[in-house]
């Protein structure tokens, strides 16, 4: 237990995947939520990716880190920026009110 | 040009049937009435050329069916039989087309009562000159087709539409009879063709099949078969009951379709088939039972019946009956002599008794009637020639015709035939009476009508008139000019030759001479009895009804023969059919079927439109559950 | 090691509870600081693992710009508060059990992975960029990511420069009523523009619209 190894951020990893992907569809508040479970997600990629190049002794692990996280940054700009317009559309944010493709 | 006989009442039909409308009323009436007189003149001529130069012919007019071993022919097969049928069927049509121009004047729809007449006529020529029986079986079906059209031609009444479908209805079950026969025969013979059946006829005199878990003799099963085909058309007892109601129709098309051509089919198909009847005893046995039987029910119903066409159906109903009794006897020729005959008086006295109708503006009960022998003369002295030749009067044609089947049936031998012959005579008696029952009531004795008054009824147009003339010259001609020709006993140049075929030839000797006087005796002195009955006497029929209740009332209802089917048939018939519809077809095949199917898709998809929530969270739900499915299956693998 | 230990649990104990605070708040906004909180503890982490030039870029650009965005554009759409509605709702909470459900099935698949796996043979020789410790985690970065992966560093640039272009796209609305100086419309004004010639009347003055 004391000695940290690779197993132990795999887990942390996987721990955080998974609470992001609860909040994606366990959540009925409001859309930015889901925005940001997607944030978390991305973020538990990371700490494999990182922790994987740590073990391994390989540096590739964090160079595709950065590159996740800008894709990241731009994503989330974007996710925004089509939440703004939304919002100034139907004025609601709510997940709820949000039924446009019922069928 | 003998193609031209059948096919210009065809041509006839279609121009006023479909074109009717553009052409107009008058053009279409004249368009019909030409043709079909045409083929009236040219089946005079072909008659001729048979008489004189004794022409026949099988004409083949097209391949209809080439199927295996079943070759089937439309054409026409020209000899004494069919010739003669021709003459009847196109003369009587043509006077039929041409009364009808004045008879239907005041009907809106003219073109297509021509165009159904037509029609009629062209499919009861293709009956006769058929050379097999699916050319037979198909004019067969077109009369009867016709007659429903021509019975129902009224259709906005109700009572004419259930007489057309009773008609129908009826003539099916002896169609039926008819095309198990037909089956029969192909099934032993190979071949529907008149010529080929008739050469093997002998061969198989003895075979024996089995028929409903009966042995029977294939030739008396086949005979029987096509009699109640004929019993169907013909209306003898048994399938008779949609014969009176058939009087719903207008007048011209009983005296076309009941007295002349569609009845005396069933007559026509025996003598055709002579070659099948003389090999089976029983066959012939069974005809005479039941045209015997026919004559006498028919005459006794006809005392009492209160309508005027009515009398004259029955009337026609007995004289069919006379006319398979001499079938039964083996006297073909006779028979086919009192078609001829018959088919003049009959409609004479149809086409007599509209005119009668159209005097009394549409009246039709003879109790109402009376008293207009004076004003109505042309059609009174018609009527009388129709009467007396129907009766069988000294030297008129019904006398030569109807007293040679009664001689026949005497000349028989057996006692079949001296009870036929008794109940002939018996029956004849009947005739005059009603006949003249129903000429005393209409035109003598006091004027009973309440609608309108004795200066309103007036004589039928000239149009009316001139048919009724021509009738009545053949219906006192026919018989003294025809009869060498059809009963020739024996004489050389013999009429007949190959189409009708006798066993053993017809007896040439003559019964006594009592018997030939007693019938000639009983109709003379039957005309003062009805004179007293019905014009002295009048109390005197209402006495003896009064006396005789139960009788009265059982002549009346036609001893309840309508309400023994409707027992028997009709109302279980109905009571299945409802309950089929009402359990089978809606609670079951509807449910499982269409209804069933339609609602239980709605219900499923009306569940699974409720996945397109719209959220897309939910969605996304989805997707995980299923991508996880995916990676269980993986790793568990 | 155990300093190592420690704080390893002190850290991802925090980023846990708070990744699951991002989730349960009822205030939007709290979730957000959660999720800057996640941030800092995930970086530490990074740094000290070994990774430092990574825990930095993430601080900066994640909790910078990113967690920024979102704080702006929460205060901006005005999200209200609201009852939690995430467990003891009235109205359908049953999606909540099965939720969870899935959720755990995929949390033990993916730690199946970590139980049963066995490394490549040959895996050590296969890559061959390796952490040295003679020179810094972000020289070591650079020599590596500006000559192997050039291409896929121009190419992350140009999806920023998309993103960008695209966040103002979409947002870009004109305002009515706004008073602007458009230099271009003030350059290629013309004489008939601006002057007009009028014939004045004595003692009648001229109207001037305006």
């Amino acid at each position: 237990m004391t000695e940290i190894g690779l197993g132990h951020y795999l887990i942390l990893g996987a721990v955080i995947f998974t609470i992001g992907i609860i909040g994606i569809f366990l959540n009925r508040k409001n859309i930015i939520v889901i925005l940001m479970s997607i944030e978390l997600i991305l973020l538990a990629v990371n700490i494999n990716l990182v922790s994987f190049s740590i073990y391994l002794d390989d540096l590739s692990g964090q160079i595709f880190t950065l590159f996740i996280l800008t894709v990241a940054a731009a994503e989330a700009a974007i996710g925004l920026a089509i939440i703004v317009v939304f919002y100034r559309n139907s004025g609601t944010i709510r997940v709820e009110e949000i039924d446009n493709l019922k069928g | 040009m003998e193609i031209l006989i059948i096919a210009l009442p065809l041509i006839a039909s279609i121009i006023s049937g479909f074109f009717g409308k553009f052409i107009g009323d008058r053009k279409s009436e004249v368009i019909t009435s030409l043709l079909v007189s045409i083929s009236a003149i040219l089946s005079a001529l072909v008659l001729y050329e048979v008489i004189v130069n004794n022409y026949q012919d099988n004409i083949i007019i097209a391949t209809w069916i080439s199927s295996g071993s079943l070759d089937v022919n439309w054409s026409m097969k020209i000899d004494s039989l069919s010739a003669i049928m021709l003459v009847v069927v196109t003369s009587v049509s043509s006077l039929v087309h041409i009364y009808s121009i004045g008879y239907m004047s005041h009907d809106p729809h003219k073109p297509r009562f021509m165009a159904y007449l037509s029609l009629f006529t062209f499919a009861m020529l293709m009956l006769v000159t058929s050379d097999n029986f699916i050319q037979l079986f198909f004019g067969w079906e077109g009369v009867g087709l016709c007659s429903y059209f021509l019975i129902g031609f009224w259709f906005k009444k109700d009572s004419a539409n259930t007489a057309a479908i009773k008609a129908f209805v009826v003539n099916r079950v002896g169609d039926f009879g008819f095309a198990l026969g037909i089956f029969l025969i192909f099934y032993l013979f190979g071949t529907v063709n008149y010529s080929e059946v008739f050469e093997l006829i002998p061969t198989i005199v003895e075979k024996n099949i089995i028929f409903l878990s009966i042995e029977i003799n294939a030739i008396d099963l086949i005979c029987l078969l096509l009699f109640v085909g004929a019993m169907g058309k013909s209306a003898q007892i048994l399938l008779h009951t949609w014969l009176p109601d058939a009087m719903e129709g207008p007048t011209p098309v009983s005296a076309l379709i009941h007295a002349a051509t569609m009845v005396t089919a069933g007559v026509f198909l025996v003598v055709r088939c002579s070659p099948i009847y003389e090999y089976s005893e029983l066959a012939l046995n069974v005809i005479t039972v039941v045209g015997m039987s026919t004559a006498f029910f028919a005459a006794t119903v006809a005392l009492v019946q209160k309508d005027i066409k009515k009398i004259i159906a029955y009337s026609t109903c007995s004289q069919l009956g006379y006319m398979f009794f001499a079938t039964g006897v083996g006297a073909y020729n006779v028979a086919m002599f009192h078609l001829f005959t018959h088919a003049f008086f009959k409609a004479l006295l149809f086409l007599g008794s509209g005119s009668v109708i159209h005097a009394f503006k549409d009246e039709q009960d003879i109790n109402n009637m009376g008293g207009v022998w004076k004003k109505l003369p042309y059609t009174y002295v018609l009527m009388i020639i129709g009467t007396l030749a129907l009766t069988g009067f000294p030297f008129l044609s019904g006398f030569y015709s109807k007293d040679a089947i009664i001689e026949f049936a005497y000349l028989r031998g057996n006692t079949t035939g001296f009870y036929a012959a008794g109940i002939g005579i018996f029956t004849a008696f009947l005739t005059s009476i009603y006949s003249w029952r129903l000429i005393f009531k209409t035109f003598h004795g006091e004027f009973n009508n309440k609608n309108i008054k004795v200066e309103d009824t007036h004589e039928s147009p000239m149009v009316m008139l001139i048919p009724l003339i021509l009738l009545s010259v053949g219906a006192i001609f026919a018989g003294y000019t025809f009869k060498e020709l059809f009963i020739s006993h024996g004489v050389a140049g013999n009429f007949w030759q190959d189409s009708i075929f006798f066993l053993k030839p017809l007896s040439t000797e003559h019964p006594p001479f009592w018997f030939l006087i007693l019938t000639p005796i009983l109709v003379i002195s039957s005309i003062p009895l009805a004179y007293y009955l019905f014009v002295k006497n009048k109390n005197l029929p209402e006495q003896i009804a009064n006396v005789n209740k139960p009788l009265y009332q059982f002549l009346l209802n036609k001893w309840y023969f309508d309400e023994l089917y409707e027992t028997l048939f009709v109302k279980p018939s109905k009571t299945l059919g409802l309950f089929l519809w009402k359990f089978f077809d809606i609670k079951l095949i509807d449910r499982f079927g269409p209804d069933g199917i339609s609602a239980f898709i709605k219900r499923c998809s009306l569940r699974a439109s409720k996945f397109q929530s719209g959220f897309i969270y939910q969605y996304a739900f989805i997707m995980l559950v299923g991508f996880s499915a995916l990676l269980t299956f993986l790793i568990v693998k | 090691m155990i300093a190592h230990a420690i704080f390893f649990y002190v850290f991802s104990i925090i980023a846990v509870i708070s990744a699951i605070m991002v989730t349960v708040s009822k205030n939007t906004v709290h979730s957000v600081f959660f999720l800057i909180l996640d941030f800092i503890s995930i970086s530490c982490l990074f740094i000290m693992i070994g990774a430092e030039f990574l825990g930095m870029i993430m601080l900066i650009v994640y909790v910078g710009a990113v967690a920024v965005l979102f704080l702006f554009v929460v205060m901006m759409l005005n999200v209200a508060q609201q009852k939690n509605q995430w467990f003891n709702s009235e109205e359908n909470s049953g999606h909540i059990p099965v939720g969870l459900i899935i959720s755990t099935l995929i949390f033990f698949e993916l730690i199946i992975v970590v139980g049963g796996w066995q490394y490549k043979p040959n895996l050590l020789g296969s890559n061959n960029i390796s952490i040295t410790n003679e020179i810094s985690n972000t020289h070591s970065l650079g020599q590596v990511l500006y000559t192997d992966y050039i291409h896929v560093f121009q190419i992350s640039g140009m999806i920023l420069l998309i993103a960008m272009i695209g966040a103002i796209v979409l947002t870009f609305r004109q305002r009515e009523g706004v008073k602007k100086q458009s230099y271009i419309k003030q350059i290629s004004r013309e004489r008939v523009d601006g002057v007009e010639v009028l014939d004045v009347t004595s003692n009648k003055g001229v109207k001037i619209d305006d």
